[in-house]
């Protein structure tokens, strides 16, 4: 995936901290086993979670539209919550769903995470991109709405332009 | 706007020109004349774009009418940077064990399940 240049040019230097995360990983395994890992609530559960974490609750319902939910638990954080929505799934090659915390101080603040699986050189390389769902949204609606304007400009002068001889 | 200030920022920050209004303001405060130059759009445009900023806490006006500097506030700034940070350690640790996994499933215990 291509870095964002939107905001490379004006920067010069200054820094503002980026409001998305890009992983990219090379794993020694075949895609469909690595596609499961996502898929099957027994794999999942088994990495869910970082070190320290052990993921005590995972349900979903693997399919476009379809829910899931989440709670891991380490002695010092305790319990912490979470779920979403699948938005996209196409069999090995991606999976597009939605995540947000129940509570803390991210709590409530939904996020888009797309991860994607192609195969090379025998490994399977996994990329996965979580961006802030409410923005990306915004940013989709927007430029919905200028389409739409631009096409109705473009109907009135069509419009106008038929009825000048 | 928005309720919590976390997506107060990230809704500000969303915008690539206020994206540059910031990056601007890093290095140092300015007028609004003076932001709007770089870019193609009015002054009442940029002026909607500084209150989207201010909303969010992102920058400070001076009180003088005339001339009324914008600085940037950086704190939200550091909400975001904390909060991908958490999220961040929550996929490296977890595809960290994904890999350990993967490793066992594949070559390690032949009774582990295939698939």
């Amino acid at each position: 995936m291509p870095p964002r240049t939107d905001v490379a040019e004006p920067l010069h230097g200054a820094s503002l901290p980026d409001d998305e995360l890009l992983l990219v990983r090379a794993l020694d395994a075949p895609l469909p086993l690595v596609f499961r890992m996502w898929e099957d609530v027994e794999h999942r559960a088994r990495w869910w979670g970082p070190k320290g974490f052990v993921c005590k609750h995972l349900e979903q319902d693997f399919r476009p539209g379809g829910a899931w939910r989440a709670c891991i638990s380490s002695p010092e954080y305790g319990d912490s919550w979470h779920g979403g929505r699948f938005r996209e799934i196409e069999r090995d090659r991606r999976i597009v769903f939605t995540f947000a915390w129940d509570s803390g101080p991210a709590g409530g603040v939904e996020t888009l995470i797309t991860v994607t699986f192609a195969e090379m050189n025998g490994v399977t390389i996994q990329t996965f991109h979580q961006t802030p769902f409410e923005t990306v949204e915004r940013r989709d609606s927007h430029v919905t709405g200028w389409s739409q304007l631009l096409d109705r400009e473009q109907a009135y002068v069509e419009a106008r332009q038929g009825g000048t001889p | 706007m928005d309720a919590d200030p976390l997506s107060a920022t990230l809704a500000a920050l969303a915008d690539p020109t206020r994206r540059a209004i910031l990056a601007r303001l890093a290095q140092g405060e300015t007028t609004v004349g003076d932001l709007a130059a770089p870019f193609d759009i009015s002054l009442p445009a940029v002026s909607r774009h500084l209150k989207v900023l201010e909303g969010a806490g992102l920058i400070s006006r001076g009180r003088d009418a005339q001339w009324r500097p914008c600085r940037l506030q950086p704190e939200p700034l550091k909400n975001v940077a904390e909060w991908l940070e958490t999220y961040r350690r929550f996929w490296e640790g977890s595809f960290d064990k994904m890999e350990a996994y993967l490793a066992d499933l594949t070559k390690g215990d032949p009774d582990a399940p295939k698939n």
